[in-house]
């Protein structure tokens, strides 16, 4: 089938079973690929209620066709599974090379099932697939472990793994790949470490059908050639996702000790050249990248390397944590990885912990006699490595931050920044209401990645509640999230400015099959609505109540920073959600109407 | 005494197009923006003969400042 590996790869890790099927080409005619295929296999083969850390919980990993072919940026995956962070629907999407890879193996998924009974790793060496043992890794931080791999099989060979932290379910445990670039939210390790799968190993070297390869060649060098002429290509490649630290901080859009604020008064610290010239050693890419926007860097204070940190990290374990130096941002950054924890939820969640510790709710003897202020440094380094092993106070952050305040309540729900369970990430939300509307009803949880309408926000007026802005999420949120259908990265498009049309001749040229945008759009949203049918098949009574932003955004003004004094009114919260269901032809309750669901083709999805 | 504003991008929407325009040297770029009818809040970075600047920066003679929106970022 032009433009896909062919197979899908069934792992039962309770009995040991290893089997392939060949890709259904009208499940990727339908759902083309990448989290397409992640939806398709979650709604199809995990039943309903099923436990995120049990034996039918499926961990799927799926290429798309962009995957291994000369695109700019076509080195992502997607990782989808249910969540254990939030109890829904979670996807995350990881560069690197491994997409790559598993492609070149001739797989268009991999599909974890089951549980290993004891600590297991899946090797693929093309038409060779077993599960060795892991024994000699269990325990080990995600990167040595993947040094290890390599030095024993060969650089050639990719590997995907956990740290200590997914070995030990961690709700927003992370997978590890090329020493720094992860499947990060939603607790994807968790479900990885569960069933003791400890890395995945990879290489192939077989070949990937392409429909019209001159006219395939053509198109991949359209675009190349674009982003080599792309105006901004040099400061991007320069700062990456760090480019835009100073702007946030301006604009009131940087997260400040627990979103209380959204400047920081030491964020001149974290800027992208300020970085740059302290501690980056090299840019790093994925593959076949035209403009890398991984920054490697060197801590030499703690004598530790880390790729990174990128804008989230410098947001929610910075100035969110009022960390003002990029050295500890840094190290903080390299401890997140080895041990395998999201640096976004971290941040999210040890913020609530240190305005609890500000507040008297925490004392020393509730934080193993850890000082948890705002800016301690010392003290983020020691709990995110308690956070990994579930110690002391580690045990209860590592249930992510609103199980945590639920569990110790006394008004700690009220700082608990997060929505559907996920914690947010690093754009704060005072006075940005598309922004806001994006974080609210993004489907795995406050996540950036689906809608970045934050400079949509700043181009019409922050504080506007308008059809115009939740049009414009909505579209983003159908938009946005293909190029991980498609197996590719979104940043060129984003980032560079390149356009989009030129994407679709080297997808035809590739598939066979003619797309519009207006076509991949729609996947886009059939993809939207079935991601929504999950969450109300897992969570009973779920509606528009988990679409609310944390209260903080409604009710707390802040008082500094270039937002001061500003909040969003709460009639307007709810507006917004109306306006959204409105224009998305959901009820008023946030449900996917009978007739929406007739336009989308879904009605077989629904019981 | 005069400086360049090169913007880039959609930025050019604020000078209908044009590529490059002057303003006097000795204010901030801040001012030389507000002057051009660019709000500073969509600039994400200024780049004044290549090096990253920050808006209070004071223009001299012959500054070439490169200004880019946030495009997307994240």
């Amino acid at each position: 089938m032009n433009g896909y590996g062919g197979q899908i790869l069934r792992v039962n890790l309770s009995n040991g079973q290893i089997s392939k099927e060949p890709t259904p080409p009208e499940v990727a005619r339908e759902f083309v690929g990448g989290r397409g295929f992640g939806l398709y296999f979650l709604l199809k083969e995990v039943p309903p209620k099923a436990d995120p850390l049990g034996p039918e919980n499926k961990l799927i990993i799926s290429s798309g066709p962009f995957s291994g072919l000369m695109i700019p940026g076509a080195g992502k995956c997607d990782w989808t599974t249910k969540a254990p962070l939030t109890g829904g629907y979670a996807s995350a999407s990881m560069g690197g090379h491994f997409t790559a890879e598993m492609k070149y193996a001739g797989l268009d998924s991999i599909i974890l099932e089951g549980i290993s009974p004891k600590p297991v790793y899946l090797f693929i060496d093309d038409n060779k697939i077993e599960l060795r043992d892991a024994s000699q890794l269990w325990g080990k931080g995600s990167m040595i472990v993947e040094k290890t791999l390599k030095d024993q099989y060969g650089e050639e060979f990719q590997v995907a793994a956990i740290g200590p932290a997914g070995e030990n379910c961690v709700s927003f445990a992370h997978i590890n790949h090329d020493y720094g670039r992860q499947a990060g939210r939603g607790g994807v390790g968790a479900v990885m470490g569960a069933k003791k799968v400890k890395a995945i190993v990879v290489r192939g070297t077989k070949s990937i059908p392409v429909a019209d390869p001159d006219a395939y060649r053509k198109a991949g060098m359209e675009l190349f050639k674009a982003c080599k002429e792309a105006e901004m290509l040099k400061e991007w490649t320069s700062y990456g996702t760090t480019i835009v630290v100073s702007w946030c901080d301006e604009v009131g859009a940087l997260p400040t000790r627990n979103f209380s604020a959204g400047s920081f008064e030491d964020g001149k610290n974290l800027y992208g050249p300020v970085m740059r010239q302290k501690i980056v050693i090299t840019d790093k890419g994925c593959f076949g990248c035209p403009s890398p926007c991984g920054k490697y860097s060197r801590v030499q204070r703690y004598n530790t390397y880390v790729e990174g940190p990128e804008y989230e990290t410098i947001g929610m374990i910075g100035s969110n944590l009022g960390l003002n130096s990029i050295e500890d941002v840094a190290h903080a950054n390299y401890l997140c990885d080895e041990w395998g924890i999201d640096t976004i939820s971290a941040g999210g969640v040890i913020a609530w912990a240190m305005e609890c510790y500000e507040k008297g709710i925490f004392t020393k003897a509730d934080t193993d006699g850890l000082e948890l202020k705002f800016g301690n440094a010392e003290a983020v380094f020691k709990l995110i490595e308690k956070i990994a092993k579930k110690e002391g106070l580690g045990a209860l952050l590592a249930d992510g931050v609103k199980r945590a305040a639920q569990k110790v309540g006394k008004g700690s729900e009220k700082w608990a920044i997060h929505v559907k369970g996920m914690e947010q990430s690093a754009y704060a939300t005072h006075n940005a209401t598309a922004m806001l509307l994006a974080y609210m009803t993004c489907d795995v949880g406050a996540h950036h990645n689906r809608a970045w309408a934050i400079t949509y926000d700043l181009q019409v007026g922050r504080e506007r509640v308008a059809p115009e802005k939740v049009a414009r999420v909505i579209w983003l949120q159908h938009f946005r999230p293909m190029f991980d259908v498609l197996g590719g990265c979104r940043l060129q498009w984003v980032e560079l400015g390149i356009d989009r049309n030129l994407y679709l001749p080297a997808l035809e040229a590739i598939t066979g099959i003619h797309r519009t945008w207006e076509d991949l759009e729609l996947v886009g949203e059939r993809l939207w609505n079935l991601a929504r049918l999950y969450w109300m098949r897992e969570i009973d009574g779920f509606d528009r109540n988990w679409d609310l932003p944390a209260p903080r955004f409604y009710e707390e003004p802040p008082s500094s920073g270039a937002t001061q004094g500003q909040i969003t009114r709460f009639e307007d919260v709810q507006k917004l959600l109306d306006m959204y269901y409105e224009q998305r032809g959901w009820s008023p309750q946030g449900h996917p109407t009978p007739q929406t669901l007739e336009r989308l083709g879904l009605q077989s999805f629904v019981n | 005494m005069s400086a360049t504003i090169r913007p880039f991008g959609m930025l050019r929407e604020y000078l209908q197009g044009e590529k490059e325009a002057e303003v006097a040297a000795g204010q901030t770029v801040r001012q030389a923006l507000a002057s051009l009818g660019i709000p500073p809040e969509v600039v994400a970075l200024v780049l004044v003969n290549d090096q990253p600047q920050e808006k209070d920066y004071f223009l001299q003679e012959g500054d070439v400042v490169k200004i880019l929106a946030v495009i997307g970022g994240g």
